[in-house]
């Protein structure tokens, strides 16, 4: 396990992303019409094709309804009170980091994301997006040189109109659900990536997502194209200010996997969740979706989800092309009044697929934390296989762990096996390792980490420490 | 060994405890003195685990009145936690399995915050490697144990050396063992028998609890304690416990009943 | 499907009897709700057309004793105990014919006992318990005291074109016990609703058996509501096949935690059939276990589902609760829906649940084909072999029946 720090340090800290950065923001007026859509369009000098997948999402969004199904309560939103377009004031992306606002350069080295040339990692390249737009995004220059190409989706909408043109919305169409068609209409930024024939990203990519404004809502879009024979990492973090008002995130991630490529994309995710009254933090309603499209081609989500109020999120993997592999492994931690309901989706089309499901829950204080998953085998999926494997921990007498597998299937040379269990720290387990001299506060946090092993071990090895850090942290105060 | 002058480590006056409002404990007075090894017999609900639990601080079990003393502090103040830090140690008879974390990293954590109660240096995970690895002879353990989860699908006897490797580790003023000898083969026995004789210092004391003698013909005990109905009835040496095992526990009930009949 | 349900609730005889009240407040519940059941996700995978061919079928209104120990060339009366036929058509019969350890239950203890329903965690809205409870005209409440009393066997038969409500209450007194096997025989194109209500009371216990065996075209629904009293232990076993449509819902209420409850079930589908076993616990209290196993095995065009639910509320500290879901998918064109779920407040708990779908295992067929067993005769072993885990927890007058026969000759067909 690579935490040293005792636990006891860390969780006298509060949430130490909570900070707002003084910067002039230029915001569009609150609402939403088509009259919005168009301004943002043209802000964003984008083509026509695009105006018009907007316009569509949104003749879409209006017919449809807020989903109800998940193990989720909140007020109503008022989609006309929150502002869809929010910028720092800047003239236009500068094509030299020396010319960036120094104080958005100072936010992302207080985040611990340092992008100025000195500072910032060396084995990973970093795309940093405040409020809606991306800021800057390092090593650029040096993944041109293998042909991969990494920037904003804003950047792309220039540079690379046709390959926007031809995988945006493929995965995710803009009808797919409410919260999809709304992104679809309004999406302010995210990343691009491609990863040409044959080529390994010699580099982790990652993306660093700040809401700053308090009354915006945050709408990225990640496209991830992995052409054949192609592999890459990619690794998104997310933090925001403490509000009293609640903020609107709803992100969709595409990735496309071409013959023979992988995409593994991890996620720690630290939005801001609410004070323990349950008082603000982000609601984050996220359509994520993989689509394993060339023969052998691997798409992995892992995701460490630990901040929001509401976390309605379901990486998922349509494995078409024979012997793909679709992989999903989850840590969500929820503590005072957060609700959590995740999982995924593993659909299975093609011939001797694969699907391997490991979540773990912890839930603690008054929180609700739910795993809703999807397994599904069709007609033509002979030998296809699953895994799945979801165990919750409950601390607390207050907290709520619910189990929902769907599980569906139509092959019979296939197999499914699903398996969960929900267990506690126990007393004597705690007395033990107090026994031998570790203190309660350490102990607990041991056993929890050591519940999410399995999970950890996939993320990439600068985050695992990061990630399990983060656990402690939540868990300030919920036990005992 | 029992020496004049040596340091009073353990004093317990007039302990009462009680689990769930069940008076279990009525009256312990024992008096532990370095170098000395200490062994504590008696029947099944005597209290002789709940002494050793008391001692260790679980909280299940509740101290109503007396007093115990280590080195002058008062024990019952502290977590559980800093009492091992101070230097109490319980080799427990079922110790528990602990899924998910890893053996090596729960000794090396607990061997850390004993080190640096004494001052000593905290050990890296490369200088902690080396030392466990030297401890783990004591106990003729295998390495691969390191990398397995807590006591997980452990053995009995490993179970036991996995104890044992601990007290050697962490070097304890005072270690407890609770029916280490339970569920042991004989050879078993004798490894852990040898750890025990190996480790105990001039400094340091142990306290046996047991059933049965077969571990005091492997560790000598300079006091031989019986327990019965929550207090020590009957203290001697290493001869009592010959006592015990050949005329059984008969006469304690009747000294119990003569007890009851005096009072 | 709206219109067709709307004329099935209007031909309904007038309501009447004992159950009058239910009856009216039921079929008001259910035209205001229609719409309500589309969404339900509970009713998402259920065959439509076959639901509302079931709900299309009249309702015989003509009144007839209810036969005790009659042999109606079913299968041979049991040796240890007596069989009570519920024809739905009346709620007398000879009552001087029960054993000792049975008795009726008088028209105000069953009034007692339906107004009390709503407060057991049930919700007589629910559709398929509205749907038995706006059609039942009779009902027949039995209390059983005892232990050593001879076993009840209760047989439903259905007729064929028509629609057949059937309804019995049964109490068992503290520290009683009964053996207690229920059969459903379907006929061609007919209907079942059939709502039994268990109560059992302190220290008591049952050993329960549900056959449900189809016809060509049979339909039914059924409802097994159980609320049990601390320290009590509950067996039940439920077989289905050979329905068109069949969907069995389980309640299960531990009202003061602290009981035992074991479900087993078997599904056999086969051809266009969809079977499917809703189950549903709540521990309203602690230390209540709960053990449930349930296999299906789909053949042809058929699809088997299953829905598990297990709420474990703050106050059911200590509960001891695992779900079992075992699937055999065994042809191309059949399907497996299985959704086990757990909800859980309460903390000090060990709640485990599992399911898997696969088909049989290949290496096992090899083994019994390598010693001269043809790949037929095999697979017709194995299937023997999953069932019979299942069958073996019915209650031992079960055997009379030849169920495992049936179940192998309707794959084999």
């Amino acid at each position: 396990m690579a935490n040293q720090t005792s636990v006891a340090e860390i969780v006298s800290e509060p949430y130490k992303y909570g900070f707002v950065t003084d910067i002039e923001t230029e915001k569009i007026a609150k609402g939403l019409s088509e009259e919005v859509i168009h301004l943002i369009s043209a802000k964003k000098q984008e083509p026509k094709f695009l105006l018009d997948f907007r316009l569509k999402s949104y003749r879409q969004w209006l017919k449809m309804k807020e989903p109800n199904w998940a193990e989720l309560k909140y007020p109503p939103i008022d989609y006309q009170d929150i502002i869809y377009y929010a910028a720092p004031k800047q003239n236009e992306k500068k094509s030299s980091l020396s010319e960036v606002d120094p104080k958005l350069l100072e936010t992302f080295d207080k985040l611990g994301i340092p992008i100025s040339e000195q500072k910032r990692l060396s084995n990973v390249a970093v795309d940093a997006v405040f409020d809606s737009v991306s800021i800057a995004t390092t090593y650029k220059e040096k993944l041109a040189e293998h042909g991969v190409a990494f920037c904003s989706i804003s950047e792309a909408i220039v540079e690379y109109p046709e390959l926007i043109e031809k995988y945006l919305g493929s995965v995710v169409p803009f009808s797919d659900n409410f919260f999809a068609a709304l992104n679809s209409a309004v999406f302010s930024d995210g990343s691009f990536v491609y990863i040409p024939k044959g080529v390994d990203c010699p580099m982790e990519l990652s993306s660093y997502f700040r809401i700053n404004s308090g009354d915006i809502g945050q709408f990225e879009r990640t496209l991830i194209i992995a052409e054949e024979g192609s592999s890459v990492s990619y690794l998104e973090g997310c933090t925001a200010p403490m509000f009293d008002t609640n903020t609107l995130h709803a992100a969709v991630v595409e990735l496309i996997a071409l013959n023979d490529s992988s995409i593994k994309y991890s996620t720690v995710q630290n939005w801001y969740s609410g004070n323990e009254k349950g008082i603000g933090g982000i609601y984050n309603f996220v359509t994520k979706r993989g689509h394993c499209r060339g023969k052998r081609s691997k798409i992995s989500w892992s995701q460490v989800e630990t901040g929001s109020a509401i976390t309605w999120k379901y990486p998922s993997c349509i494995l078409q092309g024979d012997q793909s592999i679709g992989e999903f492994y989850s840590v969500a931690l929820t503590n005072n009044k957060q609700k959590a309901d995740t999982g995924t989706k593993m659909i299975h089309i093609g011939e001797n697929t694969r699907s391997t499901i490991v979540s773990k829950g912890i839930s603690a204080g008054q929180s609700s934390n739910s795993y809703r998953g999807l397994v599904q085998i069709g007609p033509k999926a002979s030998g296809a296989k699953n895994y799945s494997q979801c165990d919750s921990m409950l601390i607390g007498d207050q907290a709520e762990a619910n189990t929902y597998p769907y599980i569906r299937s139509q092959q019979p040379e296939s197999s499914i096996e699903h398996e969960a269990s929900t267990c506690r720290i126990s007393e004597d387990q705690l007395f033990y390792l107090q026994s031998r001299g570790i203190g309660f506060e350490e102990a607990v946090s041991m056993m929890v980490s050591g519940f999410c092993r399995d999970v950890f071990n996939q993320l990439p090895m600068e985050f695992a420490a990061e990630a399990d850090k983060l656990l402690a942290l939540k868990l300030e105060g919920s036990v005992g | 060994m029992i020496r004049e002058n040596s340091e009073l480590l353990i004093e317990i006056t007039d302990l009462h405890a009680s689990v769930e409002d069940q008076p279990i404990l009525n009256g312990v007075n024992l008096k532990i003195k370095a170098g000395e090894i200490h062994a504590i017999m008696g029947r099944n609900g005597s209290g002789k685990s709940t002494l050793s639990k008391v001692i260790a601080g679980h909280p299940a079990y509740k101290v109503t009145s007396g007093s115990i003393s280590f080195q002058g502090i008062n024990l019952l103040e502290l977590e559980p936690e800093d009492r091992a830090r101070q230097g109490i140690f319980l080799g427990f008879q079922y110790p528990i399995e602990i899924p998910g974390v890893s053996n090596l990293e729960f000794l090396r954590v607990a061997t850390n915050s004993r080190r640096k109660q004494l001052s000593h240096e905290e050990l890296d995970t490369f200088e902690f490697e080396d030392v466990v690895r030297e401890k783990l002879k004591i106990v003729q353990m295998d390495e691969a144990f390191l990398n397995r989860s807590v006591n997980e699908g452990f053995s009995g006897g490993e179970k036991k050396r996995n104890e044992i490797l601990q007290m050697a580790l962490l070097e304890p003023m005072v270690s407890i063992l609770d029916e280490t000898d339970s569920g042991l083969d004989i050879d078993a026995l004798q490894i852990v028998a040898a750890g025990v004789n190996k480790l105990a210092k001039a400094e340091t004391a142990t306290l046996l609890i047991t059933h049965y003698q077969r571990l005091l013909n492997e560790i000598t005990p300079d006091f031989v304690h019986v327990m019965a109905a929550g207090k020590i009835l009957k203290t001697g040496n290493k001869d009592l416990a010959l006592e015990l095992e050949t005329s059984g526990y008969e006469w304690v009930d009747q000294e119990i009943k003569n007890e009851a009949g005096n009072s | 499907m709206k219109a067709s349900y709307k004329q099935w609730l209007t031909s309904l005889p007038q309501p009447s009897g004992l159950l009058e009240a239910i009856q009216r407040k039921s079929r008001k519940a259910l035209l205001d709700m229609e719409i309500k059941l589309i969404e339900d996700d509970s009713w998402r995978l259920t065959n439509r057309k076959q639901l509302e061919n079931l709900l299309k079928l009249p309702l015989d209104n003509s009144k007839a004793k209810q036969e005790i120990n009659t042999n109606k060339g079913l299968a041979r009366l049991p040796s240890k105990g007596f069989r009570l036929d519920l024809n739905g058509k009346s709620n007398c019969f000879d009552q001087d014919k029960l054993p000792t350890g049975f008795s009726v239950l008088n028209s105000k203890e069953i009034k007692t006992f339906i107004e009390n329903q709503s407060k057991n965690n049930i919700n007589p809205e629910h559709w398929s318990i509205a749907i038995n409870n706006a059609s039942s005209n009779h009902i027949i409440g039995l209390r059983i005291k005892g232990n050593d009393i001879p076993a009840l066997e209760l047989v439903m038969q259905a007729k064929e074109k028509e629609f057949i409500p059937t309804r019995i209450l049964i109490i068992i007194e503290d520290k009683s016990d009964l053996e207690l096997l229920e059969v459903l025989v379907g006929a061609n194109k007919s209907g079942q609703s059939h709502m039994i209500d268990i109560y059992l009371g302190k220290e008591s216990k049952l050993q329960h058996g549900l056959i449900c065996s189809g016809r060509s075209e049979s339909n039914f629904l059924a409802n097994v509501i159980v609320n049990q009293e601390a320290f009590s232990t509950y067996n039940f076993t439920s077989v289905q096949y050979g329905y068109e449509l069949g969907r069995l819902e389980t309640h299960i209420n531990q009202k003061d935690g602290n009981a035992k409850t074991n479900l087993n079930g078997l599904q056999v589908s086969t051809g266009n059939e969809q079977l499917a076993t809703y189950s549903k616990i709540h521990f309203n209290g602690p230390e209540g276990h709960f053990d449930q196993l349930q296999k299906s095995t789909a053949s042809k065009k058929s699809h088997c589902i299953f829905h598990g639910s297990i709420n474990v509320p703050k106050i059911a500290q200590q509960t001891n609760a695992s779900q079992l879901s075992k699937n055999l998918l065994l042809s191309k064109r059949a399907k497996i829906d299985t959704k086990p779920e757990l909800k859980i407040i309460a903390d000090d708990v060990k709640c485990t649940h599992g399911a898997t779908i696969s088909q049989l295992q290949e290496d096992e067929i090899f083994y019994l084909r390598s010693r001269g067993i043809s790949a037929k005769q095999a697979t017709s072993l194995l299937i023997e072999g999953y069932c019979k885990e299942i069958l073996e927890s019915l209650p031992v007058e079960a055997s009379r029946w030849g169920i495992l026969t049936q179940i192998l000759t309707s794959i084999q067909e």
